[in-house]
């Protein structure tokens, strides 16, 4: 550190020198005390020198809220996000994806959280006005392998998902050349990932999405009970380093969870999460079929506990609706397999839900009547109804049975 | 500052230096600066650096005989420190369970800290108290600007935006019941872009810009001297990994919360933290508690604890100097924190038929 470019007493820069301090890091870690002592300078001079010192560091630091809020075109705004490829889902999260921050997708197995983590990677590459971010993206596989014809699937059918998209612009993208595919199955592996390869491809502009599938992989297996301490260390480290990218970058990151039972409804209400029995009847009438579905969680929450939670920006469910039983005598309609994704917490988002189906084309939302918020759950079975428009295959309402 | 040059205890030859350069005030002096010193009169650095202190020093000699103070401490009676503290403003919340339990609202001159798990509510309980700060004196705020330091990236500016609406709106509706000049005068200039511009935004992306930026913050509240908020969204979130030295953390943390207390005390603002949760392992069971360890326990004057019971967020007071601990149950509603009246707490299902939107659709 050159000390004698800063507007220092001369005096002060000596001692500096002197007392072999080399970087603004090392100044602010020492007390205004210790570094009296160190220097030998008196606490006038002491305070000037971290003044100085801060100064430089956070110049041109400041912006008004209002700022923020007016900087709707601009490159680095806020409300610029990414968008998942549905309106309806889109919609929902008000945007899109936030590109700044740690968001997670916690659930079931085959509910779809690898489907839209695809999806995800294919959206990024489109130009910026059809909510892309014309870049790359990196997918980090922990467990399985790549979902590689799955992927060719995706982006074959790209132009039935994105109607809003010209066929010309699609035809264009080179989807497959931008999709980076990693594997890491062990802590360090993911560590080297992450601090040398993520790095490199993010500083050159290739990429900017990274999504983790999973990150619950990394954690679970190799871990005693006895080594929570440990993991915790490691869960801070990684996601401080996520993060640290994230904000440098402006690069989403998803990281995809698994989840574990409760084993206890107080464990699991301090985190949050509601437990309740959901009663579930199914009536048909008008030849329809009535689903009923719950928007609080049945028995689980995202694995990984407390320590990962505080690192997250924005969490995500997903999870499959429970499949009628046929009742003899119906219509008998074989409903495509329906999941919702609800938001568990965001800092620019209330507590909401919707319904999606995974298609041979991608993951598409599905929307309700306008009237359909939160308000209208009923607090006593926490069950909703909605109903969808347009032409559609399915029909869905719900009559609670609780008198 | 308008002290003449002649007058201030320099060498001779440095005053007769200065007089045929032309500087007749200690004023000017100041404003020229070390670099324009030296040039100016052809003296070296350090000694234009050692003359401007001296200067400075019997301004500030004479500003505090002037002010009748004697020195660095100040000496009062415990009754002047009781009417200054009841004479202090609270922020207001507008959720009124919370103000109650705070004695009032958020303390101006005390540290308040925020805990609980994510996703519980207390960065949308800061964007509020950051639009709240600035509801003008004829409502019962504070009518001050508030300063925002990010640490997590979490503060999302159009839900502060909704939140500002929603304020004014409010008063508005105050304003139209009571239709008192003042109030209206007042609404003028409480708009959704006054607001926002009153919000300072500082996003610190590691604990030691974190540090910076509080070593600035006097110099910044003594420019903007309207500010009586200072939130630090995230306090636990840059020191809880990189640091293998607990000790170094202990003594930051504890160095940090004292400038803090410092800067609540002599500009007059609130200071509020928010903090995260961790587990601690106790003898059968495990318990959440605020992070960052038991000393930083004592940074704060006021503790608030959010939480959870079954579908009911949930705020405790856990630490007061004036209040006694207690707990109210509060919602986030899509325009701002509230708390709910006693007769739809949810835990309590069967007052509450008749919110069953079924029953009023009329499926059989």
């Amino acid at each position: 550190m050159d000390w004698d470019q800063f507007d220092l007493n001369p005096k002060v820069i000596a001692a500096l020198k002197k007392a072999d301090i080399k970087s603004i890091k090392e100044v602010l870690n020492l007390s205004g005390a210790d570094l009296q002592r160190l220097m030998k300078l008196s606490s006038a001079d002491v305070e000037c020198l971290l003044k100085t010192v801060s100064r430089t560091l956070r110049k041109n630091c400041m912006l008004t809220a209002l700022q923020l809020y007016q900087d709707k075109d601009c490159f680095s705004s806020q409300c610029q996000k990414l968008s998942l490829g549905c309106s309806v889902l889109d919609d929902l999260l008000k945007g899109g994806i936030p590109l700044v921050g740690i968001t997670e997708l916690a659930g079931e197995s085959s509910a779809g959280k690898t489907q839209i983590g695809l999806q995800l990677c294919l959206c990024v590459q489109y130009p910026y006005r059809y909510g892309g971010l014309e870049s790359g993206a990196v997918y980090i596989c922990t467990e399985d392998a790549f979902p590689s014809k799955r992927l060719h699937q995706l982006i074959a059918q790209q132009h039935k998902l994105r109607a809003d998209v010209p066929p010309e612009i699609i035809q264009k993208i080179r989807f497959g050349n931008s999709i980076f595919v990693e594997h890491a199955a062990d802590l360090d592996t993911f560590h080297n990932c992450i601090t040398k390869k993520l790095s490199l491809l993010l500083t050159r502009g290739m990429v900017r999405l990274v999504v983790i599938d999973s990150i619950a992989a990394l954690f679970r297996c190799e871990f005693g009970a006895s080594e929570s301490v440990l993991k915790a260390r490691y869960l801070q480290t990684f996601g401080a380093q996520l993060h640290g990218l994230s904000t440098r970058f402006r690069t989403p990151i998803m990281c995809i969870n698994q989840v574990t039972d409760a084993v206890s409804e107080s464990e699991a209400v301090q985190y949050g999460y509601r437990i309740q029995d959901i009663p579930y009847e199914i009536h048909t009438c008008r030849n329809l079929y009535w689903f009923l579905y719950s928007t609080a969680e049945s028995r689980v929450f995202p694995a990984l506990g407390i320590t990962w939670a505080n690192q997250l920006l924005m969490r995500l469910m997903v999870s499959r609706v429970p499949q009628p039983e046929t009742t003899p005598g119906a219509v008998s309609h074989h409903p495509a397999s329906l999941r919702t994704l609800r938001v568990v917490f965001a800092p620019h988002l209330p507590p909401s839900s919707c319904c999606y189906t995974v298609r041979l084309e991608g993951v598409k939302g599905i929307k309700f009547l306008d009237e359909m918020t939160v308000n209208t759950i009923c607090n006593k079975c926490h069950l909703f109804w909605g109903e969808m428009n347009g032409t559609s295959e399915l029909d869905f309402f719900h009559c609670c049975n609780q008198q | 500052m308008q002290r003449d040059v002649g007058s201030l205890p320099l060498s001779p030859a440095l005053r007769a230096r200065l007089l045929a350069a032309g500087f007749q005030t200690a004023q000017e002096l100041l404003e020229t600066g070390p670099c324009g010193l030296s040039k100016e009169i052809g003296i070296s650095k350090e000694e234009a650096l050692e003359a401007l202190q001296v200067v400075r020093q019997e301004c500030a000699g004479d500003a505090a005989k002037a002010a009748g103070g004697s020195g660095s401490t100040r000496k009062c009676t415990a009754l002047e420190l009781l009417e200054e503290e009841q004479a202090q403003g609270f922020i207001i919340t507008f959720c009124s369970a919370l103000d109650n339990i705070l004695g009032g609202g958020v303390q101006l001159t005390k540290i308040t800290e925020i805990c609980g798990a994510p996703g519980v509510g207390k960065t949308q309980l800061c964007m509020q108290l950051a639009v709240d700060v600035q509801i003008p004196e004829c409502f019962g705020g504070v009518a001050g600007e508030a300063v925002f330091i990010d640490t997590e990236g979490s503060f999302m500016v159009d839900r502060a935006a909704d939140i500002a609406t929603a304020c004014v709106r409010h008063c508005q509706l105050i304003a139209e019941a009571h239709q008192e000049d003042d109030h209206l005068k007042a609404l003028e200039t409480f708009s959704l872009e006054s607001i926002l511009s009153h919000i300072y935004y500082f996003r610190c992306r590691d604990y030691i810009e974190l540090l910076a930026q509080v070593y600035l913050l006097p110099d910044f509240l003594s420019e903007h001297s309207k500010v009586r908020l200072v939130v630090i969204d995230g306090i636990a979130f840059p020191f809880r990994h990189d640091f293998e030295d607990l000790s170094l953390r202990t003594r930051l943390l504890n160095g940090l919360a004292q400038q803090l207390i410092i800067i609540a005390n002599d500009h007059k603002s609130a200071v509020v933290l928010t903090n995260q949760m961790t587990t601690r392992f106790g003898q059968n069971q495990s318990v959440l508690v605020p992070a960052l360890g038991e000393s930083w326990g004592h940074a704060a004057t006021v503790r608030l604890i959010f939480h959870w019971d079954n579908t009911q967020r949930l705020a405790t007071l856990y630490k007061s100097p004036s209040q006694k601990e207690s707990t109210i149950p509060y919602n986030i509603t899509v325009r701002k924190w509230d708390h709910i009246p006693r007769l739809f707490r949810s835990c309590d299902a069967a007052v509450q038929p008749s919110l069953c939107s079924c029953q009023t659709d009329g499926f059989s």
